[in-house]
């Protein structure tokens, strides 16, 4: 599987130190009714305000959430809805269903919505979608979340439709069913179909990288116009039929991208509204300097959505490493960390930069179970620490750990919070700030011995705890641009994994998650510090603006503007 | 000219001491350059005495005091960011590590990397330029084509490309010097030459010449006592110009690592928090602007006395 899927779905999803939140009482619910005092409805434009200066459209290259950007163009065989109080749920969208698997759970079966369209008129078939998949795995298209390449039957060495032929685990029957053969059991596969690569793609089209800035829609938004780094203009796709669809309300006539803006500037933008402004929303998080700001406003308070939770930050320590290969060295970890800085860091405060993490699977995640192994004030436990470290045969603490971290998104900052709180229980850190891919490409590289610990932070690909574990402590991922940045390997783990991922039922797969997820955090591999909140602005004319308990970000496919 | 012609004597030329004894007179008289040389004194007192004086204020710029924050957004608590008797400049929001720490270590930082970088593009500079212009021909070219292509060269963007993949093993400060240092000589290593150009033609280095003198003798007797004056000036204008671009450098993040105090990444990190906590930004920005004006206007007044085409009286 190319793993720069998961960098990718990490820069776009992690949770990062920018990301802040308004307190507890004046988040997603106040949020819920603030929406409602926005009465949207059809037609206007709406102004996406965003950091970066790309976006990937073409499906196989897209690793964006199914509810973000890629979500208003391309439609898959299931799709999100999402609600302010409520982990989002997996709904049929091309499909009739959400699929039906065989009894050993490796074979799933989709009949597509009859009469459906294409932008250009192409009718939507099984032919569609499977070119769709198979053109995702050309190396020419890599990029996208990959979760499916290595699930379906003969996947890992399949080349893709222009060198490799004809993927046999993908059968078309007829036009409207599709079925799909696994290499093992695995329940999540409903969500697995609503990602990116699952979008239909016209045969014989998107043979080349144009299609990345002119795909063909399926979507309610079809791409009219697109400025590198600029702006991409979306307007209404005609062959879209809003009865057939229960994930997008597709309420504004256009949307525009405009590309490469700075965060402070949009934060600017969109507090005072003034013209096009109020019909628009950032996409990048909130810093912190700015939530101090807008608390100081109360009328901007309206403008500004948190979510509940979010991405997991963690400090990986690296377990192939010399004094951390020890357990007791890393139980030492747990105790000296001092998660209250790390949240003032973050966002300012506690309740800002979201609660204190215990867990490896994050908030909103069905089967999650509320432990604590390593309890101490949040503020950490440095007595118990240094003792620790003592019998461990470091009664003079531990010098000179290598602690690379990328300096996207503050983390050069947030790392400097734990460095200090270490320091106290007499663990010296070297700070190695790099370039977000250089430390990609060291975190994720295949030299066990190029750091001993960094900072990390995850978001979950679709709701299943399966996405906060198997990613982060699977013994395939290490190295290769896999994230399991500790080098975590215990084969009883990895069995729990493959177990828990062949339950087709959620509740009895729940179970085995929490299990591993406590298996895990006895070998210390990581230490969790929180659960971060994301914080985003909008415009004051726009609606329904909901960030539900997962994804911890708000829902493109919904949102509409007042008159 | 007698003595010029006087074997084995040092024919120094007139003009070095009357150059200097009209440089004290010319710069007793230029206040702003008095005044500058007596900021670049502080500055350099508190860079040396920094951890003295952190101590004096009972602080350290490592500590965090996240008690000393105001809860509600996490900048320091109370007037000013916080500025009180413990902690002179306030605290830094977000961490709270005393602010007035911070400058004064991160004076050591800029200060430690300006010089140390100005020193290495002085010499570089001086023996290129002076023994390209002294003995022409095929090194002339070498020398004048490398300082055209370093000199036309996207500096900037090497040194972070330089900053992101050098080896963590090489020290951050020796990399900045070097680095800095590398772009900095080809400046001085053209004015020098150029002089040099002029100076191969004159008596006095040409009776040394025939009177048998070598090279180094040469460099050292008669050329660099009348290249003193240009290389006084390019020092002080070079200075501010390093501290600047080490500073530039690490608010781009690619300078000297966290934790160690630096002026440009604590400008880097207060430019967000411009409308909330202005202090952060003042401090260690003027700081920065202080150095760098100070070491400019001295460059200025030095000129001005060493240079009579640009002496502009005061």
């Amino acid at each position: 599987m190319d793993r720069r899927d998961f960098l990718k779905a990490v820069g776009l999803t992690a949770g990062v130190s920018g990301a802040g939140a308004l307190l507890a009482a004046c988040n997603a619910n106040e949020q819920s009714g603030g929406a409602g005092t926005v009465t949207v409805s059809s037609g206007g434009t709406l102004y996406v305000l965003y950091d970066v200066t790309s976006q990937r459209l073409d499906p196989a290259k897209s690793s964006s959430l199914a509810i973000t950007t890629s979500g208003l163009i391309h439609r898959r065989l299931t799709a999100w809805t999402t609600s302010a109080d409520a982990p989002a749920t997996v709904v049929p969208d091309l499909a009739t269903d959400t699929g039906r698997a065989s009894a050993d759970g490796k074979t799933w079966t989709y009949t597509l919505k009859p009469g459906l369209k294409m932008s250009d008129g192409t009718p939507i078939t099984s032919a569609e979608i499977k070119y769709g998949i198979e053109r995702s795995f050309d190396a020419a298209f890599s990029g996208g979340l990959g979760y499916h390449k290595t699930l379906l039957d003969g996947g890992s060495s399949y080349t893709g439709p222009f060198k490799g032929g004809d993927l046999a685990s993908i059968e078309t029957p007829d036009p409207q069913t599709i079925v799909f053969h696994l290499a093992r059991p695995y329940g999540d596969w409903p969500w697995i179909v609503s990602m990116p690569a699952f979008a239909p793609v016209p045969k014989g089209k998107g043979t080349d990288a144009n299609y990345d800035s002119s795909p063909i829609a399926s979507g309610p938004y079809q791409v009219a116009s697109l400025t590198k780094g600029v702006e991409i203009r979306l307007t209404r796709n005609p062959n879209w039929d809003a009865k057939t669809d229960l994930a997008r309300t597709g309420l504004p006539d256009e949307i525009v991208y405009q590309l490469g803006q700075d965060s402070g500037v949009i934060a600017q933008r969109l507090l005072a509204s003034s013209g096009n402004d109020a019909f628009g929303f950032g996409a990048s998080f909130v810093n912190p300097a700015q939530l101090a700001q807008i608390r100081t406003s109360p009328a901007a308070k309206n403008q500004l959505v948190t979510s509940k939770s979010g991405a997991l930050a963690y400090l990986a320590l690296n377990v192939r490493r010399g004094p951390l290969a020890n357990l007791k060295v890393r139980q030492a970890f747990q105790y000296a960390i001092d998660k209250t800085a790390f949240q003032i860091a973050t966002a300012g405060n506690a309740d800002l930069a979201g609660p204190v993490a215990s867990t490896l699977i994050t908030q909103g995640i069905t089967g999650r179970e509320e432990f604590d192994l390593y309890p101490a004030p949040p503020n950490g436990d440095v007595a118990k620490a240094k003792q620790l470290l003592a019998e461990a045969g470091f009664p003079n603490g531990i010098e000179n750990l290598d602690f690379p971290v990328s300096t996207a998104n503050n983390r050069a900052d947030l790392a400097q919070a734990l460095q200090a709180a270490l320091q106290r229980a007499g663990i010296q850190t070297k700070l190695r700030p790099l370039d977000d891919d250089a430390w990609t490409a060291i975190a994720t590289g295949n030299d066990d011995n190029a750091y001993d610990l960094t900072l990390s932070s995850w978001q979950p690909d679709f709701p299943s705890a399966n996405s906060n574990i198997q990613p982060l402590f699977g013994t395939s991922e290490i190295g290769n641009g896999g994230y399991n940045l500790s080098r975590y390997s215990v084969p009883e783990v990895d069995a729990l994994i493959t177990q828990a991922q062949g339950t087709v039922d959620p509740a009895a797969a729940g179970k085995l998650w929490a299990q591993a997820d406590r298996r895990i955090l006895q070998d210390a591999p990581v230490v969790p510090l929180i659960y971060t909140r994301n914080s985003f602005l909008h415009g004051s004319k726009v609606g329904d603006f909901v960030i539900g308990e997962f994804p911890a970000y708000p829902n493109y496919l919904q949102l509409g503007l007042a008159k | 000219m007698s003595d010029l012609l006087s074997p084995g004597g040092a024919p120094v030329p007139p003009a070095a001491p009357a150059a200097s004894r009209g440089l004290w007179r010319a710069l007793r008289r230029d206040r702003w350059a008095q005044a500058s040389a007596l900021v670049i004194v502080l500055v350099i007192i508190a860079a040396l005495a920094a951890p003295l004086l952190a101590l004096a204020e009972g602080q350290d710029p490592y500590t965090y005091h996240t008690e000393l924050l105001d809860p509600a957004n996490g900048t320091g608590a109370g007037t000013l960011g916080g500025i009180s008797g413990r902690h002179w400049f306030g605290v830094e929001p977000l961490t709270g590590r005393d602010l007035f720490a911070i400058v004064v270590y991160g004076a050591r930082t800029s200060f430690l990397i300006g010089l140390a970088a100005t020193v290495v593009a002085i010499v570089a500079g001086v023996l290129l330029g002076a023994s390209a212009g002294y003995t022409g021909g095929w090194w002339d070219t070498v020398v004048s084509r490398v300082t055209d292509v370093l000199l036309g060269f996207p500096q900037l963007i090497f040194m972070i490309a330089v900053g992101a993949v050098a080896p963590a093993a090489i020290p951050r400060p020796l990399l900045l010097i070097a680095v800095i240092g590398l772009f900095g000589w080809p400046r001085i290593a053209r004015v020098v030459r150029a002089q040099t150009l002029s100076l191969r033609g004159r008596d006095f280095v040409r009776a040394a010449r025939a009177l048998g003198a070598g090279g180094v003798h040469v460099f050292r007797r008669e050329l660099l006592p009348n290249l003193w004056a240009p290389i006084i000036v390019l020092t002080t204008v070079t200075i501010p110009a390093n501290i600047g671009l080490e500073a530039a450098l690490s608010f781009l993040g690619v300078g000297i690592p966290p934790p160690t105090p630096s002026w440009g990444r604590s400008i880097s990190d207060a430019i967000n928090w411009v409308q909330t906590d202005p202090m952060f930004l003042i401090f260690p920005g003027a700081a920065l602007f202080l150095a760098t004006l100070a070491f400019n206007m001295l460059g200025d007044g030095l000129r001005d006395a060493l240079d009579p085409k640009t002496a502009v009286r005061r």
